[in-house]
């Protein structure tokens, strides 16, 4: 794994125009770096990061029929009872999973070490699936990369490939907090993929989503709603007055709620109590359990709901060094033992594995100036040579 | 690591034949059809249990899935005149709201031919009564008794009544904004 200087491709404003990204001259494009790309081997993805993904997401699977019979997962999980038949249902009607992104530090050697698993909502999907894959294509033309080179990148193709398996049988509506513009973007890609696999769909708000006289959730034109994307997360969903509908009114959703165990921070200590000493994870504990004390005075320090860095606090010798600000910090905490970000030439790189319908099939980097990435973190593209 | 940037093309064509071959030729599937109960009672190749199940889930079905009007005058113009009923549900608006008369039912065939179920009652429009229509407006050909139907008639008709109310979601994203993880 190296990190490798490199001319921006001339034809950057164009790409930044054809995909409705903002471009300013000699700024670029927001949150995306073209002037370095990251290098791996093939064995290095294969070995390091997409086998140990596939295996993670075994034990993941062990951890949700483990919370369908143990009640103290959810209980540790801080998942209200009234949601728990949500998640069960969900579970036990076999409701697939669509995407996911496992987030490593990784620094070439090594295991990578899974931070945390981002199971519900991710995204960076769009710059990871597209507009990564064409940086390859164009710069390659322009001569700026090395002789045959590819790139960790089938997650266009395999999300096209998935959606005739997920059991949809009328329209796919998708929603999101439309204020949003990030959120919208990865929406409306997702859309097109569905409709690429030859899905009628239909984006609206979260919002906008009504109950009808029958309990089914309807869409602006009163159609009901039998399948339901959703760029929202389980929790936020759960706090809010509709869930109380979800049961009876019919509707799968993607991701289906059982997703919510794994995208809970929580997830972490339960899979090193259930699988201690695997390489690919770090010690991690919920911060009142005394087996905590075993991290000593180093570690980061979670909360169990937390979006993009927010209150992830990092201690060392018992001194906060680190930390982000939020609106998570009322929450119940992980702790999680420190293991730093790599850093190269000065950015500290953060490994998105991508799971598509539980395979791992690509990758994005995002690439931060300090150890917690947060959301003004550049993504950085990659390349395999070898 | 494979580049197939370019399927795009190759699948949007598939997809376009695919289509091509639901329009012109549907597959036809087995199903029996029935004025009312009687007649399915009647019906010598059918069971009793098996009729009265199926008719009692189509008339759980109508209230929920027949189209709404507004008024009744509307609902005769598509439907003939003293056939329409006052729905169950009201307007937005607290208005009255009518539907068609439940003037059939439909079950398709389940397990291979071993039996009748996921029935749903069937109407009849005043410009066309000899056709037998599903909720959702699709033919179901003109016969009663065991029949063959297209597969899309058979699907389980959506709901029409209408939205209580909205905005019960969104209260999160407003106070948190992104759901970018």
């Amino acid at each position: 794994m190296k990190r490798i200087p490199v001319k921006e491709r001339s034809g950057l404003a164009e790409a930044a125009a054809r995909h409705e990204f903002e471009y300013q001259a000699g700024r670029g494009v927001p949150f995306w770096d073209e002037t370095a790309f990251y290098q791996f081997t093939t064995q290095q993805i294969d070995e390091d990061i997409a086998a140990p993904a596939e295996d993670i997401e075994n034990l993941c699977f062990e951890v949700i029929a483990r919370a369908m019979e143990d009640e103290s997962v959810l209980l540790r999980l801080g998942v209200a009872r009234p949601h728990w038949d949500i998640i069960a249902d969900s579970w036990q009607n076999k409701e697939r999973n669509l995407y996911g992104r496992m987030d490593f530090s990784y620094d070439g050697t090594g295991p990578a070490k899974l931070l945390e698993y981002n199971a519900d909502t991710p995204t960076t999907l769009y710059e990871s699936a597209v507009f990564q894959w064409e940086w390859l294509e164009e710069a390659d033309k322009e001569g700026l990369l090395p002789d045959r080179c590819d790139q960790f990148n089938e997650v266009h193709e395999k999300i096209v490939e998935a959606f005739p398996h997920l059991g949809i049988d009328s329209i796919l509506h998708l929603a999101s907090n439309q204020d949003v513009e990030d959120d919208k973007g990865t929406l409306e890609y997702i859309a097109e993929c569905a409709q690429e696999a030859g899905l009628l769909t239909n984006v609206l708000a979260m919002e906008d989503i009504g109950i009808s006289e029958d309990g089914q959730f309807t869409d602006l034109d009163d159609k009901p709603i039998s399948t339901l994307f959703k760029l929202y997360p389980w929790e936020w969903i759960f706090a809010e007055e509709f869930s109380s509908h979800i049961s009876a009114s019919g509707a799968r959703f993607i991701e289906p709620a059982w997703r919510s165990i794994l995208s809970n921070k929580g997830l972490l200590p339960i899979l090193w109590e259930m699988f201690e000493g695997h390489p690919n994870l770090l010690p991690a504990f919920f911060e009142d359990d005394p087996a905590a004390d075993a991290l000593g005075e180093t570690y980061v320090r979670k909360p169990l709901l937390g979006r993009q860095g927010a209150n992830v606090e990092i201690y060392r010798d018992g001194e906060l060094e680190t930390s982000r600000e939020g609106p998570y910090g009322e929450q119940a905490h992980i702790l999680q033992e420190f293991h730093p970000l790599p850093e190269f030439d000065g950015g500290y790189p953060l490994i998105g594995c991508w799971l598509i319908a539980s395979k791992a099939v690509g990758m994005g980097i995002r690439e931060d100036r300090t150890l917690i990435t947060g959301t003004e973190a550049n993504f950085v593209p990659h390349i395999i040579v070898e | 690591m494979k580049r197939l940037r370019n399927s795009a093309s190759v699948i949007a064509i598939v997809v376009a034949s695919a289509m091509f071959t639901t329009a012109c030729e549907e597959p036809k599937v087995e199903a029996a059809i029935y004025e009312t109960l009687q007649q399915c009672l009647k019906d010598i190749n059918m069971v009793r249990s098996e009729c009265e199940k199926n008719y009692n889930a189509a008339r759980q079905q109508h209230a929920s899935v027949a189209p709404k009007f507004a008024s009744k005058q509307e609902c005769e113009t598509e439907f003939g005149a003293a056939r329409c009923e006052q729905a169950p549900q009201r307007s937005e608006t607290g208005g009255s709201m009518f539907m068609p008369l439940m003037m059939g039912y439909m079950m398709g065939s389940v397990l291979g031919g071993r039996g009748f179920g996921n029935s749903q009652p069937l109407y009849r429009t005043r410009t066309d009564p000899g056709t037998y229509r599903t909720a959702d407006n699709k033919s179901a050909g003109r016969s009663t008794g065991r029949t063959q139907v297209a597969k899309s008639a058979t699907s389980r008709p959506t709901s029409k009544s209408s939205t209580r109310s909205r905005g019960g979601f969104g209260s999160s994203g407003r106070r948190f904004g992104s759901a970018a993880t």
